[in-house]
């Protein structure tokens, strides 16, 4: 064993750097994920959009998070020894240390296709076995808040608010964690593969959070390449930080659990707020500024067009990036007739949702479809979403 | 054979109770431990005639954390 000539040196402003532009791809494909218009795919947008936030989130959130939780297991995959150097680094800094592995980037990408492979099964097995649960749009909103709720508990767990939150945290049950650990200790070229694919029983918080997700797709197509795209987008991220675990240290690896806290904090209240309109909550976000700030609706364009006709008709235009005008206004204790209209609208904002009234309706990619609205008291506001709880309208009832 | 229970507060997520019970192996005359990262604790039943609560001190230390007896 030879000393080790050159130590890589991280500068942690630069992974932060990095790490925040990959944050701000994420956030900006969640809160702006209707410029779908954009990229010319013929195929159904929303699905794809669906994807690359997952994707998006792996690359941002997912592979940090499972760094925490895998990184040390795929270390003592690649070699038992790199384990001891890992956890022995503090303390021993003039020590001898051995020198960097030539080829560990063959295991690591091993464990990680074995990884994929295993996630892109168990996604596919959630997707059927939620293809065989009936999710309301109000189910799946109480999952998304749950799963929202679940976020915002794990990233107050690693911020160590409080000792509660540490229950957050799903511990494996003894028998597997003991088992992977035994396996982790050979050196062959099958134990990265198969150590790769027993990552699924010790999943981090936000692969937890995604896995949820994957079983409310309902279908196991869907589930399946939600967790393909999770998992390759967290391979990037595992995959640089695992070449270079045993050179960051312990340190390095807190600064790293607060970025991932900020960011899983940051999604966990995107996929809170999502679900409560989904429910047709008022104290959602978009609801409340909404109604904060109507101004901003009326500003736009589009948005003041199409008023109440005075025969109790009203036109809502649904386009890729949501739903014009915002605000409806109606005439209160009269039926009226809500014409949705696409144009070659392929976005979530096709799954057209009215929580109050349990409506549920995938809409065509180009026409229009008539809904019933039954008389409503003056002074009520009917909210209206999409699937995903993304784009949101309401319609005010006045005299 | 002796049952003790640990604190150790510095663990910080589920993996670092993984770690500690890696002990299980590496540690002579130990037969089980049981490390909660919800509790921040580890129990573990050891041979004390092999083992004393400083050598398993200082081997966790050497995995990273603190540990005192509870």
């Amino acid at each position: 064993m030879s000393k080790k000539q050159n130590k890589p040196s991280v500068d942690p402003v630069i992974i932060v750097m990095l790490g925040v532009i990959f944050l701000a791809i994420a956030i900006a494909m969640i809160v702006f994920p209707a410029d779908t218009n954009s990229i010319n795919i013929a195929s159904d947008s929303g699905v794809i959009s669906q994807l690359m936030v997952a994707f998006v989130t792996g690359i941002t959130t997912g592979g940090l998070s499972c760094l925490a939780v895998q990184g040390g297991l795929l270390a003592s995959s690649l070699a038992h020894q790199i384990e001891q150097d890992y956890a022995g680094q503090i303390g021993q800094k003039k020590s001898k240390q051995p020198a960097p592995r030539t080829n560990s980037a063959f295991p690591i990408s091993l464990f990680l296709v074995a990884k994929l492979v295993a996630y892109t099964l168990l996604g596919a097995l959630l997707g059927w076995v939620g293809s065989y649960l009936t999710f309301s749009p109000m189910t799946r909103a109480l999952l998304m808040i749950a799963i929202g709720i679940f976020m915002i508990g794990n990233a107050l767990r690693m911020f160590n608010v409080h000792p509660i939150f540490r229950y957050f945290s799903i511990e494996p049950p003894k028998f597997i964690t003991r088992y992977i650990r035994r396996t982790a200790k050979g050196t062959e070229t099958f134990t990265p593969l198969f150590l790769g694919a027993l990552t699924v029983f010790i999943p981090c918080g936000v692969t937890q959070a995604m896995m949820a997700t994957a079983l409310g797709t309902g279908s196991a197509l869907m589930g399946a390449a939600l967790m393909f795209a999770f998992t390759l987008g967290t391979s990037p991220v595992f995959f640089v930080v695992a070449y270079l675990a045993t050179e960051l240290g312990a340190k390095l690896e807190k600064f790293f659990m607060r970025f991932v806290a900020v960011a899983v904090l940051i999604l966990g209240f995107v996929t809170l707020d999502s679900g409560l309109n989904l429910m047709g909550s008022p104290l959602s976000l978009q609801n409340l500024t909404r109604n904060m700030f109507p101004s901003q609706s009326e500003s736009n364009p589009i948005a003041d067009s199409p008023q109440p006709a005075a025969d109790g008709e009203l036109i809502l235009n649904v386009q890729n990036g949501g739903y014009f005008p915002a605000t409806l206004k109606a005439p209160a204790d009269k039926d009226l007739t809500l014409n949705l209209v696409t144009d070659k609208t392929y976005s979530c904002a096709r799954d057209f949702v009215i929580p109050a009234l349990n409506y549920y309706e995938l809409l065509p990619d180009t026409g229009t479809v008539q809904v019933t609205i039954p008389a409503q008291k003056a002074g009520s506001t009917l909210f209206f979403t999409c699937s995903m709880g993304m784009y949101t309208g309401q319609i005010v009832f006045e005299n | 054979m002796l049952k003790k229970t640990f604190k150790i507060p510095d663990m910080t997520c589920t993996n670092c109770a993984m770690k500690i019970e890696a002990l299980e192996d590496d540690l002579d005359g130990v037969k089980e431990i049981n490390a909660s990262y919800h509790k921040l604790e580890m129990v573990i039943e050891y041979d004390e005639s092999k083992l004393s609560d400083e050598q398993i001190i200082a081997a966790i230390k050497k995995k990273g954390y603190t540990a005192t007896p509870a």
